[in-house]
């Protein structure tokens, strides 16, 4: 019973503190969408690996075929991403998605197993966001091509939530109100 | 990408071809159907075991998935890479070290080894793994892949050792 009453209150605190933080409230949108398996599968860290995810994946799992993007993240020391991915998604189940260019983020811009205020810090941080305002960064959501695709991944895969539109207005309306990040948990 | 109805122009192993296909038709079947090249094999039809691999620009793709209205250079097929008098570095390899067993994978594996030699001429045992992992050869013959690879950067490199 006391184990309840704990997870309660916190559920309570945290409903509260999205309640008297609005910037808060944005920000929880948009780790929603960064912490996406269409985001976060191509924002992983230094071991290269991209992650699948898909209706017959289950939970992310490194990308099959010992395939490893290594420091190029685009696989120039192996098998370079072009070698299957091509301008467009393969319109076969479980084929290669593709886009005009196919490339992991860059290492800096982990979110693959990062919590939630990680990424939040990350993301205004201009030494590892590209050096980009926050305006900048809801731009570069607003039009980028392969950013897109996280909307568009072709059979099989579920988009991401929102709409890039929408998340940059919530990158916008969250920078309007503090860009605060959440406490650590 | 090309529009439907357009015949267009492609290079195949340095000859041009001029075919009337629809440009969302993968590059495999214009090379086996259109063009009667069938060094390239049908194996997964998603990229998956590459068996399908021939060369654009000199870099290897997965010729399966690959629409022939994107296809934006020339193209080589192991037809092409070497000739029968003078064999690719990595052919001559393949034969040193009797590398195929059935053979259906192997065209790919060479393919993607010559590519993977041009980006990487001196690679370890461990890039050589990685590389050719994702051309499938299910008789098992990746210790064999591994050797003839290191044979041939050697040979691509001028090391006579």
């Amino acid at each position: 019973m006391k184990r309840v009453l704990t997870g309660f209150a916190a559920l309570v605190l945290a409903a509260v503190a999205l309640a008297e933080d609005p910037a808060l409230e944005h920000w929880s949108k948009i780790y929603e969408v960064f912490s996406h398996p269409r985001c976060a599968n191509c924002h992983v860290g230094d071991d290269h690996i991209p992650r699948w995810s898909g209706e017959h994946y289950g939970e992310p799992q490194p990308h099959g075929m010992n395939i490893n993007a290594d420091r190029s993240r685009i696989g120039a020391e192996s098998v370079l991403c072009s070698t299957c991915h091509t301008q467009q998604n393969s319109p076969e189940p479980h084929g290669a998605p593709g886009a005009h260019v196919w490339l992991l983020a860059p290492v800096e811009m982990q979110w693959w197993d990062k919590s939630s205020r990680e990424v939040c810090q990350q993301i205004q941080d201009p030494d590892r966001n590209g050096g980009r305002t926050l305006q900048a960064v809801a731009d570069h959501i607003r039009h980028d091509e392969l950013v897109h695709w996280g909307w568009d991944p072709g059979p099989g895969r579920e988009p991401a939530p929102y709409s890039p539109e929408e998340v940059a207005v919530f990158i916008e309306q969250w920078a309007g109100a503090g860009a605060v990040c959440p406490e650590a948990s | 990408m090309r529009q439907w109805g357009e015949a267009m122009n492609i290079t195949v192993n340095g000859q041009v071809h001029t075919v009337d296909v629809e440009p969302e038709m993968p590059l495999l079947w214009v090379l086996r159907d259109e063009l009667g090249i069938t060094g390239p094999r049908y194996g997964c039809g998603i990229s998956m075991c590459g068996a399908c691999t021939v060369h654009v620009n000199g870099l290897a793709v997965r010729s399966c998935s690959l629409p022939v209205g994107d296809v934006t250079g020339p193209v080589t097929t192991i037809e092409g890479l070497g000739t029968p008098e003078s064999l690719h570095a990595v052919q001559e390899a393949w034969i040193e070290h009797q590398v195929a067993q059935c053979g259906y994978c192997q065209s790919g594996q060479i393919m993607s080894a010559a590519s993977f030699l041009m980006t990487n001429p001196n690679p370890s045992d461990e890039a050589i793994d990685q590389a050719l992992s994702a051309n499938l050869c299910r008789c098992g013959t990746y210790p064999r892949i591994r050797q003839a690879v290191k044979t041939a950067s050697a040979k691509l490199r001028g090391d006579a050792s």
